[in-house]
């Protein structure tokens, strides 16, 4: 029996964000691609994943807010491009959750009232890293925005805008960085096991009548929080690159919560027009522009970068390719599982052993995961065929209008006496088939052990989150630019920007187009 | 027996896999009988005593009670055959059968030779068009063990790669040397359809092709229109044509 007092309004909001996430869920899965490999053992390691995330999100996640609340991470994440945005944060930490919770209930194994406070929690930090986040925009997702992924305040915008290079198709900027953003997306799906949770795009911003700009992330490159890279990315300069990129006469209509676009008409290389080059952590104060001193000194790194990352790849391949199926199903699994760890970087408060380790309590489903069995069970909690998933015949789901729900609604019944659980417990003690990860991060700080490295989290003051700047927001610049706090604010921004540095918070869109074309 | 909740499921339908259904009896029975070593309490059971009741030992024993029936498992990765060939169906194509196979699909659209000697062997989804279309020499590239030895000696000019996995890691450090794709799975927004489209490599996904053998001049219409999602969200029949060269 349950010992928490969850209000009805509590039940409420909770059940309206598992509707939520459950229908996003299911138009994701139906609508954008099939994620297989005859390489890696994908839904074997999925299954796994979410059973790990079942277990192990509600205390770290606690663990993490016992530092930091969700809110400040949220506004922390603007400032950088980690894995804390999307698909990790707008869809991953609460699909991960309530897809294996899903499939628990439908195995018999767990009922919809148990864990009930991990439930409540968990969607509730959700809603609050999730608003802080997209505070710019006023919605919960980009789903809620119309599949739209703009969350960046102006002044950061505005830096990316100045300081990008314009590029056409032929020229040697453009190839280098074409060639580059091919590269480390090649390698982005070989780090993650084939997902592609190391690539992110979010957007676009409109930067000019004809262009717009689509800010993409490249992230866990270099040694860091894997052990399968430890040596094999030694080579590789920056743990998380970001590339600014302009696109002319090509609309992005659909930037989703898997951080996948859609353009009108079909992006090709030809319509990029122009490109910058930045990196970030926890512990950098923002996106610290890399190469942007010069056209010449931008192209060459591209090509450099490409280089290192393509060495990266064919050693990595090596290592992977001589893995066992149980060493596979690990690195994929942690992969997904911990594709909110960086949550736990941001507070400082980031352990191997919560992250990087498969729980024994998920551990005991591993024998059930054969190829088949874990095609078969993931296609069915994607598209709600489950026993779990079907209501009356009277009901019609969003998309699909069949009479089936993805993630099963907390029972009301709990509010008038029937019995509940409260949580499935703390974090249970964890095995690895991989090796044990080399105490080795590649950080904007330079390559340092993890207790230095929580450390220097837990002392990052972001000079844009002190209290003075902090709720300083889009309304509030509205109406108050040109005045000496809004300067300062911008100049944050600024500090680091070939063409913006010093210029304060007065300028407009085409100010800024002026300052790129002087003529 | 100890009932659980959903021994009362009102709405419950089999699953449309069977493999599915008899593990899920399987795993209720289980957990039927193991909740009554504890008296059918619940509270004490889902999240504290089932930890060691229900044990990866129960669940392998699921999986052999299947295999003792004759069943073979449908394999995605190839390393699952490998490492148990005994429990799953053989994998063809990837050893010293190469010669001989060929994708083989139901729905492969073919023709006769045309007046250039081009004989359609099937369809599929072009990623990018192109301003010509693409011919190259046939190779297949179905395990981490032709990988490897593309990666060592080399990979030949002209390679048009016939590919049945349409990931992004299988081939991820010879994809750049290919001079076409046929993947007979996935869709243009794949990981193996984003990367040749990154890479500017002529590619078609979804490929239903037939008869198309190691060591074949191929050709790939690249000309056609790329599919888009709507195509895809529609349903609309957009496809670029593969055909078989005369030697």
């Amino acid at each position: 029996m349950g010992s928490s007092r969850i209000t009805y309004s509590q039940l409420l909001e909770t059940n309206n964000l598992i509707q939520a996430n459950a229908d996003e869920t299911y138009w994701l899965c139906v609508t954008r691609t099939v994620q297989e490999s005859k390489l890696f053992p994908v839904p074997a390691y999925m299954m796994l994943s979410y059973m790990m995330a079942y277990y192990r999100y509600p205390s770290l996640l606690r663990k993490i807010e016992q530092r930091m609340s969700a809110e400040e991470i949220g506004d922390r994440a603007r400032n950088a491009g980690i894995k804390i945005q999307n698909p990790s944060m707008g869809w991953a930490l609460p699909g991960f959750y309530l897809l294996g919770r899903e499939w628990l209930i439908s195995l018999g194994l767990i009922r919809p009232q148990d864990a009930l406070d991990d439930l409540v929690y968990l969607m509730d930090f959700w809603k609050r890293f999730q608003l802080s986040w997209h505070r710019n925009n006023g919605h919960i997702t980009n789903k809620e925005f119309g599949h739209r992924g703009q969350f960046l305040p102006e002044r950061t915008v505005q830096v990316f805008h100045a300081d990008m290079y314009d590029c056409k198709a032929g020229d040697d900027l453009h190839e280098a960085a074409q060639a580059f953003m091919a590269a480390a997306s090649q390698y982005g799906f070989l780090i993650s096991c084939e997902s592609r949770i190391s690539l992110h795009n979010s957007g676009p911003y409109k930067i000019a009548e004809d262009r717009e700009m689509i800010v993409r992330d490249f992230m866990d490159l270099s040694e860091s929080d894997f052990p399968w890279l430890d040596g094999v990315a030694a080579d590789v300069p920056y743990n998380n690159i970001t590339v600014t990129m302009a696109v002319k006469d090509c609309h992005f209509y659909l930037v989703d919560d898997w951080g996948s676009f859609e353009s009108k008409p079909e992006f090709t290389a030809d319509k990029l027009v122009g490109v910058g080059l930045y990196t970030s952590d926890t512990l950098s104060d923002g996106y610290l522009p890399v190469a942007m001193g010069s056209r010449e000194e931008l192209t060459a790194c591209f090509k450099t970068l490409t280089e290192k990352v393509k060495d990266a790849t064919n050693k990595l391949w090596r290592r992977l390719a001589g893995w066992s199926r149980d060493q596979m199903i690990d690195a994929g699994a942690i992969t997904y599982f911990s594709i909110v760890k960086d949550l736990a970087h941001v507070a400082g408060v980031y352990e191997v052993d919560d992250w990087m380790m498969v729980d024994e309590r998920a551990e005991r489903f591993r024998p059930l995961f054969n190829d088949e069995y874990s095609r078969d069970a993931l296609v069915a909690l994607c598209i709600g065929t489950h026993t779990s998933h079907r209501l009356s015949e009277y009901t019609m789901m969003q998309h699909s209008n069949g009479p089936q729900r993805l993630y099963s609604l907390i029972p009301y019944s709990i509010l008038q006496g029937d019995s509940y659980t409260t949580t499935c417990g703390p974090v249970y003690p964890g095995t690895s088939c991989l090796p044990a990860k080399v105490d080795r991060y590649n950080t904007t700080r330079g390559v340092i052990g993890l207790e230095e490295y929580n450390r220097l989290a837990r002392e990052v003051r972001p000079p844009a989150l002190d209290p003075k700047y902090r709720h300083l927001c889009e309304t509030w610049v509205k109406y108050h630019a040109g005045e000496p706090l809004a300067d300062e604010l911008y100049r944050i921004d600024q500090a680091n920007s070939r063409l913006l540095r010093g210029k304060g918070s007065g300028l407009r869109r085409a100010d800024v187009e002026k300052l790129r074309n002087p003529r | 027996m100890a009932k659980l909740l959903v021994d009362n499921d009102k709405y419950a339908e089999p699953n449309a896999s069977v493999v599915v259904d008899a593990y899920h009896a399987a795993i209720q029975d289980l957990i039927r009988r193991k909740l009554d070593t504890v008296g059918g309490d619940w509270a004490s059971f889902v999240f504290d005593k089932s930890y060691d009741l229900v044990t990866a030992a129960d669940f392998a024993a699921i999986e052999k009670k299947l295999l003792a029936t004759g069943h073979r498992f449908d394999w995605s990765a190839m390393i699952s055959v490998r490492e148990r060939p005994e429990a799953y169906k053989p994998a063809a194509g990837v050893g010293d059968d190469l010669a001989t196979f060929s994708f083989e699909h139901p729905e492969a659209v073919i023709a006769p030779a045309d007046e250039n000697n081009r004989e359609q062997r099937g369809i599929g989804d072009n990623v990018v068009k192109y301003a010509n279309n693409l011919i190259g020499i046939a190779r297949y590239i179905r395990s981490s063990d032709r990988v490897l030895e593309l990666l060592t000696s080399g990979v030949p000019e002209n390679t048009v790669a016939v590919i049945d996995d349409s990931g992004g890691t299988l081939t991820a450090p010879i994809l750049e040397q290919f001079k076409g794709v046929i993947c007979a799975g996935g869709t243009v927004r794949s990981h193996l359809g984003i990367l040749t489209r990154e890479y500017g490599i002529p590619c078609v996904m979804n490929a239903k092709i037939s008869g198309i053998r190691e060591g074949d001049r191929v050709e790939i219409e690249c000309t056609a229109p790329a599919k888009t999602a709507e195509a895809y969200q529609t349903g609309v029949e957009m496809t670029a044509k593969v055909w078989r060269l005369a030697k």
